[in-house]
This record gives structure tokens, sequence and C-alpha cells, in this order.
């Protein structure tokens, strides 16, 4: 392979995701603009109106309305993409459901941001953890680079015809939508070749061969029709991993289901989603230089979950955190804590698992926080053999 | 506009064997429209009858691409199907000719839908939406509010239908004469009172008021706004004067004879039938310093020796009634008049010290009479402050009277201020037992506008300056008085009225579910209020002109070649187009099965429903029964207006028929003043 020729250029979290739209030239763009992704829409309108794109974008007058044109242009065929946050997607979020049990190859990145109320408009996973029983395939996303990287697999994942089902792609709102970082960017005609041109096998502008989308299932029919839906996402888990590596032969750039760093022989673990790994990543370099044998967990895909790289990476640990940046109101703790609780059930070992719900609304987590919780899991849990608490809030007033 | 041989070997599109009931009207609508084009197209519905029925898995009987999505967004869901159309055109991946379709019921087009669809006729995509309709909303006056009727001024409560009412017509900005055709109870509701420099009135935040907008340099006109977007400062229309409409008041008054009534004597009297100016005057009189002592046949006045008032009145009744008048007391004159008493007591200018009023059939008097009562009010208890009068009493509802009368005259009037002399104050000869309150207004003539030296000038301050009967006044106040009882009326042709002066908007076609007086308390079922009235719950077939596409239609099954063409004109149109198509539903109607398309007739007969088309903003009647049906024929042959047809109910019948004939003269109009934009 020749050499791979890279172009530099310091942009926000959300330019980032614009350049690569710009990249994959959807055919449709439908979106309504809500801070922080409102970045998105702005820089790629730009694009479109410097016929740098050929998109056909429709300014829709709801989120609501966005997901509902995209749902009809995917349908008709098109390559189809929006961009939303919080309580936008909380306006869509019947037509996301929809958008998924179609089967619809939609890449949305989502900006997270608290989901009012109150209103807030800075980060956490409150709005996309909230969709994540709609079918939808969703990614995390630590950095500007990520982010860009990650628009382009998206696109790929979502068409494979053995997957079909749309890709939200998450990152950060402020913390990485507008912090600027040198992101390394890829040739056009490279990603063009990469994500190469969408042949939809049913489409309603396929006049010759008509099809209905979205009928009425009776009792009899719904459950077979959400089975086959399920399928779909259990495959997706054994798919991505080899579009993952073509993505790493043309690119240069290795991605897994889950970033393992330093889990191998680690007693105590963290595991943590998006930016705030960056942030562990750095304690637990920390800790390693003064001995202590720390790690850090960082899954990049949520759905489908990755049970078994999550499990293989935790059950020689003695103590794991896991750290939520959303609410369940369930009393028993945040989503990931409770996927990965319930997924070590299976693996034969028990290493104790405990919560820390922190950063809602934005609250800032910093290194002094994960140090505390390293420490609480080296100090209470590793030593004592007990658990104080299962469920701990980090950062906010007690 | 191919025929209808030609028309039947087309491919059906929707295909039989779908589960809509036998005598839908929604199927029959989507086949006709679907007629339209030859061209392919891609069906999108809102969920609802049409999708459940057509598309029960693993069956469809979509013989054409098809996609359902949610309920209240049809129109968003095509607009991406169609933009993707555009998309791949332009990559040169489709060649063909698409055309796209969504149709949505009422309920996923006018609540739900009404936010998606207006997004998709804003941005200009090139679709059809096809819907079915109903419904309507209501607006109200305080009961204390005073309208101008033919007759004179009235309390609204006091209006008939089928009386004369002034109004302002919007065309030619004069004072025209209006029927009533109905009065309607609204019930207690929140209200609140507009005030201007002379005028007040009562009204709920969605009575609409006429409002001079600035459309460009030195350019105007008026428009209907809701009390609640009334701004302080805005210039609404009111009355000034009723000149050349006025006329002297006729009396009916049946004398007194002598052997109808057991009396001593019967004093000789005439009583005038026609007022004049001299017993304008004398009623002015009257009504400061008069009182009627019923038992006794006495008409009495307090106007003592040396006052002017006495003598102009002496003089007066010697001209008008003859007979004796008794002035021996030195404060006091008496007439004993039986005939005299009554026919005071029957003008309805009051009896006693405190329930005078100026009587309402004084309002339309011509001026001459009208200056002539007020002299004689000026000679009872008024007096010349400077440049201005006085006028004091005790009397609150003459007070008030007095204002509106002065300002119907064009006389520049203050507000009623009112004082309290305290007891044990001297006043005139005698001490005050008890506190004493009084009040009384200013007025004055208005110094006249040289309108012809300074037009323009003029016309910019005020745009009615020239105008004989209406003026504009900037609304100094809107404050919110509490609830009180309500009523409205309903208009004629300007639908509008004048009430307190200024000039307000009747009841509009649209009516709300609230029913009229009455009907509320027997079986007039609300229920599913969509099949309560034959009006449009929002007009929208207006609100989707006003987003100006290209075309906008109404059409009925029963009229297939009319809805055939309409299809064929929307499929055609350069931009977004729209077609409003009653559909008929037997069960929820109440009908047999095989009644279908005649029901669809009756409402296209009895104008219930319009066959109208709007092309570029231009209105017109594509059908036009020769003789419309009476309502009455659609409503009877239909289970949902069962309940109509009741003694207690049939008023609402009456109501329906004035209802939908105001509806079908506003289309008129609308054909008329678009036709020239062309």
């Amino acid at each position: 392979m020749s050499t791979i020729k890279y172009k530099k250029l310091p942009l926000t979290g959300d330019q980032a995701v614009a350049y690569a739209m710009r990249q994959i030239d959807p055919d449709v763009v439908a979106a309504y603009p809500i801070t922080p992704q409102t970045e998105i829409v702005m820089y790629f309108s730009n694009y479109v109106a410097n016929g740098e794109v050929q998109t056909e974008m429709i300014p829709v007058e709801s989120e609501h309305s966005a997901m509902s044109a995209c749902v009809g242009a995917a349908a008709a065929g098109a390559r189809v993409m929006t961009a939303t946050s919080a309580n936008g997607l909380a306006l869509m979020w019947e037509i996301v459901y929809i958008a998924a049990s179609l089967r619809l190859p939609i890449v949305m990145p989502v900006v997270n941001r608290a989901l009012s109320g109150p209103i807030n408009i800075h980060c956490d996973h409150s709005d996309t953890m909230g969709a994540r029983d709609s079918g939808w395939i969703q990614l995390y996303c630590e950095n500007g680079q990520e982010a860009y990287e990650n628009t382009i697999l998206a696109v790929r994942i979502a068409e494979d015809s053995r997957i079909l089902l749309p890709v939200m792609v998450c990152q950060d709102g402020f913390i990485t939508s507008h912090a600027v970082e040198g992101v390394q960017l890829f040739d056009d005609k490279l990603v063009k070749d990469f994500i190469g041109e969408y042949k939809p096998a049913y489409s309603l502008l396929d006049v010759e061969r008509p099809v209905t989308y979205g009928p009425l299932d009776l009792q009899d029919y719904y459950f077979e029709h959400k089975r086959q839906e399920s399928e779909a996402m259990k495959n997706a888990l054994k798919i991505i991993p080899d579009i993952l590596k073509e993505f790493e032969r043309l690119f240069g750039s290795r991605h897994d289901l889950v970033e393992s760093y330093r889990v191998d022989d680690a007693d105590i673990i963290v595991v943590a989603l998006s930016s705030t790994a960056g942030t562990v990543r750095g304690i637990v370099d920390e800790l390693r230089q003064n001995g202590v044998k720390a790690g850090l967990l960082r899954p990049r895909f949520f759905r489908p979950f990755p049970k078994e790289n999550i499990v293989n990476a935790l059950k020689n640990s003695k103590a794991i955190a896991v750290l939520d940046r959303s609410e369940s109101f369930s009393g028993e703790g945040g989503p990931l804590y409770t996927e990965i609780k319930s997924s070590m059930y299976d693996s034969g070992t028990r290493p104790f698992i405990v919560n820390y719900i922190y950063g809602l609304g934005g609250r800032d987590i910093f290194p002094e926080d994960i140090k505390k919780v390293f420490s609480d899991l080296l100090g209470d849990i590793a030593k004592n053999k007990k658990i104080k608490s299962s469920i701990n809030y980090l950062g906010s007033r007690e | 506009m191919a025929n209808i041989k030609e028309l039947a070997k087309l491919p059906e599109r929707l295909s039989g064997g779908h589960r809509l009931c036998a005598g839908c009207g929604a199927s029959i609508a989507v086949r006709q429209v679907l007629m339209g084009t030859k061209d392919y197209v891609v069906v999108g519905s809102a969920t609802g009858c049409l999708e459940v029925a057509t598309t029960i898995y693993p069956y469809t009987a979509w013989n054409a691409p098809f996609i359902h999505n949610a309920f209240e967004n049809v129109a968003a869901t095509i607009s991406g199907v169609e933009s993707a159309y555009r998309a791949l055109k332009k990559k040169g991946k489709i060649t063909k000719e698409i055309k796209f379709v969504a149709f949505g019921g009422d309920g996923g087009t006018y609540d739900i839908g009404l936010q998606s669809l207006s997004g998709a006729l804003e941005r200009g995509h090139k679709f059809v939406y096809v819907c079915y309709n109903n419904e309507a909303y209501m607006n109200c006056l305080s009961t204390s509010t005073m309208i101008m009727t033919e007759n004179g001024l009235k309390k609204i409560t006091e209006v008939k239908p089928g009386e004369r009412v002034y109004a302002f017509d919007q065309k030619t900005y004069q004072l025209v004469l209006k029927e009533c055709t109905g009065v309607f109870d609204n019930g207690v509701k929140d209200v609140y009172e507009l005030s201007t420099l002379h005028h007040s009135i009562k009204a709920t935040s969605n009575h609409p008021f006429l409002v001079l907008k600035r459309i460009g340099k030195g350019r105007y006109s008026f428009i209907w706004k809701k009390l609640e977007d009334v701004k302080i400062g805005d210039q609404v229309v009111t009355l000034k004067g009723l000149n050349g409409f006025s006329k002297a008041a006729k009396f009916e008054f049946k004398k007194v004879e002598k052997e109808d009534f057991k009396v001593n004597r019967l004093n000789d009297i005439s009583i005038p039938e026609v007022s004049s100016p001299d017993l304008m005057k004398f009623i002015g009189l009257y009504l400061g310093d008069g009182w009627i002592r019923e038992q006794r046949g006495e008409v009495g006045f307090a106007l003592p020796e040396g006052k002017a008032g006495r003598e102009e009145l002496v003089k007066i009744h010697a001209k008008i009634f003859g007979g004796k008048i008794n002035t021996t007391d030195n404060n006091y004159v008496y007439i004993h008049s039986v005939n005299l008493a009554n026919f005071i007591k029957s003008i309805g200018v009051g009896i006693g010290a405190k329930n005078k009023v100026i009587p309402g059939w004084a309002f339309i008097l011509p001026q001459e009479q009208k200056e002539a009562l007020l002299e004689g009010l000026m000679l009872s208890d008024g007096y010349k402050h400077g440049n201005s009068w006085r006028y004091v009493s005790a009397s609150e509802d003459l007070l008030k009277s007095l204002r509106l009368f002065l300002q119907t005259m064009g006389k520049r009037v203050g507000k009623i201020h009112w004082q309290i002399k305290p007891k044990g104050v001297i006043c005139g000869k005698r001490k005050l037992l008890k506190d004493s309150k009084y009040g009384y207004i200013c007025f004055s003539n208005r110094k006249p506008w040289n309108i012809k030296k300074h037009h323009s000038q003029y016309k910019i301050q005020n745009f009615l300056i020239d105008n004989e009967y209406f003026e504009l006044e900037k609304v100094r106040s809107i404050k919110l008085i509490g609830k009180e009882p309500t009523l409205d009326l309903r208009v004629e042709g300007e639908h509008n009225f004048i009430a307190d002066g200024i000039v307000v908007h009747n009841t509009g076609i649209q009516r709300s579910g609230a029913t009229p007086r009455g009907a509320s308390t027997t079986t007039a079922p609300e229920g599913k209020a969509s099949y309560g009235k034959p009006q449009l719950r929002k007009d929208l077939t207006s609100i989707v002109v006003a987003h100006r596409i290209p075309y906008v239609a109404q059409a009925s099954v029963s009229h297939w070649n009319d809805l055939v063409t309409k299809a064929e004109k929307a499929f055609n149109a350069n931009g977004p187009a729209f077609l409003n198509i009653l559909s008929m539903c037997h069960r929820g109607w109440r009908f047999p099965q095989e009644k279908t398309i005649e029901i669809a007739k009756l409402a296209v007969e009895t104008g219930y429903w319009p066959l109208i088309e709007v092309e570029n903003g231009v209105w017109r009647f594509t059908y036009k029964p020769k003789e419309r049906k009476p309502l009455e024929e659609f409503l009877k042959a239909q289970g949902r207006f069962k309940h109509l047809f009741t003694e207690e109910n049939k008023h609402i019948i009456d109501e329906l028929q004035r209802e939908i004939d105001e509806n079908w003269t506003r289309l008129e109009n609308l054909c008329n003043s678009t036709c020239k934009v062309a």
C-alpha cells in the first residue's frame, strides 16, 4: 500500500464530524439545530452552500420531522444522515424506533447532552442511554479524532447488507464537540472507496417492484419481525470486527469493540465511556508507576453490547468500578453498571463491582475524583473484601 | 381530462381485497385521487383507517410503493422521499418521472400533523397532500355592552335576531346597516376592559377588534385583532356619529280616554306622535329636574322661579302639549295629566330621581334634535365652565348614557368624575342628612379640522379623519375585570357591529362544540366533537392557502369528474398541492353503507361542502348548485344528527343553516376579491 496521505487540522469535535460528513457526501440530510450539535449542521450547510457536496438538505421544522424525513429518504434508497442531542433525540424518539425496525441504515452523530429537566445544555449520557433499547447501534467516542473516524465507519457498518441497522455516533457535548484538537484527516478518495456506493435492496423509488414500508402487524407477525431485529443486532457483533479490520488496513487506524488499556494483569479496573476515559488513562499510568496494578476498560460499542470482550477484560481482576454518566433511576445504578454486572454473572469469577455515577449535567470530573475511585477500590474492597456501598455518586454535593 | 371509459381502464394502484368497510368514503377518494396522474406514484399514509386496513402483514393492497411511518409525520416522511428522489435524480441514478402523494386523516393533518404539514408546505416540496376533516370555536362580549342598532342604542341582551345593527363596511369604510342573524349566550367568562380616550368596552380575550395596520409608507389597511393581541397604542375603529342615518323617533302611545279610567277629571292634552326639537328640549329638562308621581298622574319639575329653564318649560308645554300647567309654586312646576305621565313613562326616560337615562332611541335622532335635548338638560343641572360644559347628576345611568350620547354627537367628552359631599354640609338651602354621591362630566365641541387645507397631514395623524361616521382611537389600557356573563351577535355581510362605540367582530362562522343556549342542557351530544358541527374546526383550507402554495382545493367523491380534475391539477402543480376531501364514514355518521355517494352529493348540494379551488391565491367555485338545498336534507340522512330533530334542538338546525349561508357568502367574497389577482 502506498503512502497514506494525512492532513492534520485543528478542529472541534463538531467540525470533525462535519468534515467526515463532507467526505461521505450523503444524498439527503434532514436536520434541526440544538446545542451542542448546532455546529455540525452549520458547518455542513456551508459545504452544501459552497457546492462541496451534492447533498439535498431539508431544513425541517423539528427533530421529529428530521427523523421522519430521514426515514422517508432512506426508504427511498438514499444515503441519509442527521444529527441531534438530548431533547432533540427525545422528540424524535418514536421515529428512532421506527427507523431501526424498518432496517434503514441512517447514520446519526449524537452530541451527548443532559436531558431536561432541569434544562441543562452540558454533557451527560442520559440522552443516548435512554435510546439504548431502540435497536440502533451505538458508538461512544473519546475524542474528536474518534468522532471523525467513527462517523465514516458508521456508514459502512449501517449499510452492510447483513446488518442494515441505523447507527448513533456519540461524542461528549462541549467537552469533545467544542474543544479543539489536532485531527488527522483521511484522503477524500480513500473515504469514498471505503464507504462505497449504497445499493439498497428495497427502495420506494424502485417503482417497478413496489414495496410497502411500515405495514400493520397484528399479534401473528410482530414478534417474528422483532426477532429478526434481534438477530440483526447479534449478527452485527460478529460482523463489525471484520469491518474494523478493513478500516485499519485502509487507514492505518486500529479500532476494537472495546479498548483495553493495561487490563491484562490489572487488579483494579475502572470502566468508563467517552472523554472521561482519557482522564482515567492518565491516572492508570500514574498508579502503575507507583506499582499499583490498575487498568482501564473503555467500551467503544455499547450496542451491540460486546459482552465477551468486556468479560475477558474484567474477569481476572479483583475489583471493578463502573463509571456511569447517566442515571437509570432504578435505584440500582446506571445502565453501563447494570449491563456489565449482569454480564459478569456468567464469567465464572466474582470480582467486586461497584458503580460511580458522575458528571450529570456537565459536572466536571477531575483526576482527584478518579484517584479516589481507584483508592476506594484498593482500600475498601480489594483489601477489606467488602463493599461499603455499591452505588456511589462521584462529584455531587451529598 | 380523460373520460370515464379511459379512467376505468387505468391500473388500480389500490387493489381490492383491503379491509376498509363497504361504503367507506376514504378508499373511493384515494382511488379517484390516484387517477389524477399516469406517472408512477409513491404513496405515504399517516396512521389511520387507510393505512391499517390496507397493509395488514403479510398482505398489502398497494400496487405502488407505499410507506407508513407514524401518526403526525406523513408530510415530513414524504418530504424525505421527495428529497431523496431529487438527490438521486441529480446524480443520474434515477431517470423516471415519479409523483408523490401523502394521505392523512383529519387527526393526522389538523392537530398532531399540522406542524409537519406546515413545514413541508413551507419548504415547497413537490407533492400532493390529501386530507379529510371537521370542527369550530367562539368569542364574546360582556352582557352590559351597548349595541348601536337601527332602533337606537340597546343592551346586547336586548338585541334580537332579525334586527338590523350598524356595521363598518370594510371596503368603503362607511356606516352600513346589517341584519343580526343570531345572539349567543356564551356563559360566564373572564372579561377584559379595553379603554380608549372616549370609549371603553368589556370583552373576552379572544374577541376581535378592528385595528389599523400600516402596510407601507402612507398605506394602511384594517385587520381584525383579538383582544389578547391588541397592544396599548394600537388604533381601533370607533363610531364618530350617525349623521345621515338619523331619523326622528316615532311614538306609539295610546291616550287614556274619559271612559277608560276612574278619574275625577281628565285634562285635555295632545301627545305628539313624532319627536321634534322642542319635545327633546322638554325631555332634556325632564331628565334633569323632572319626576313623575304615577298615583296622582302628576309630572313635576324642580325649576324655581327665575331659573331660565322654567320659562322654557312653560313655553314648550304650551306649544306641544297644550293644556294647563301649574306654576303657582315658587320652586316647582306641576302638570296634572295622567296621559302625559304615562307618555313620559312609556318613552323610557325613567320616572324617579335616580333612575333617569337617555333612552336608546334618542341616539339615532337628527343632530338638531339631539342638540335640543342637550340644551334642555343643560338648563337643568348643567353649567358652563370656561370653554366647556359640565353636567352634574347623582344618577349613574344618566351620566353613562349621556357620555355615549355626547360621543355620538361628535363632542369631546371626558370621563365621569365622582365626588361625595359629606353629611352635614350645607347644600343649596338645606343641610345634608347623609353622604351624597354625585358625578359630573365635562364636554365641549370639537374644533373643526381644516381638512381640505392640510389633508395629508391630518390623514397621517388619523387615517379616518375625513370619514363621516368613524374615527380611530388609540387603545389606552386593557385591564382584566373578572368573570362576567357574556354574549355575542352574528351579523350578516360585514360580520361586525358597533358595541360601546367600538367596531367589533361578530361571532365567527366558526363555532365551538360549546353550543348555543339551551342545547348544552339537552341531549345534544358533545362526544366526538368532530361529528357535532358542520363547520371547520380550523379553516384548514385557509391555513394552507396562507402558505402560498400553487394549488389548494376542496372536493367530494360524488363529483368524480371535479375530483379527478383537481387531482390532475394537484399532481401537475409546480410545488406542494393540497386536496381537502370530505370522507364519509358510514359507521361514525350512521347511514346505510350503500348511501355513501348519496350523502356526498347532499353535502355538496346543501353547501355544507363547497367545491372550491385556490390556484396561486385566486379562489373560485368549481361547482355551484343552481339552488342550494336546505341543510336539513343532509342532516336528516345521518344518525349522528338525529338529536337535532327534536322540539328543543330545532333551532340549532337553523343556526347551522345560517352558518352554511355565511360561509358561502364568505367564499363568494373571497372569489370576488381575489379574481383580479392573477
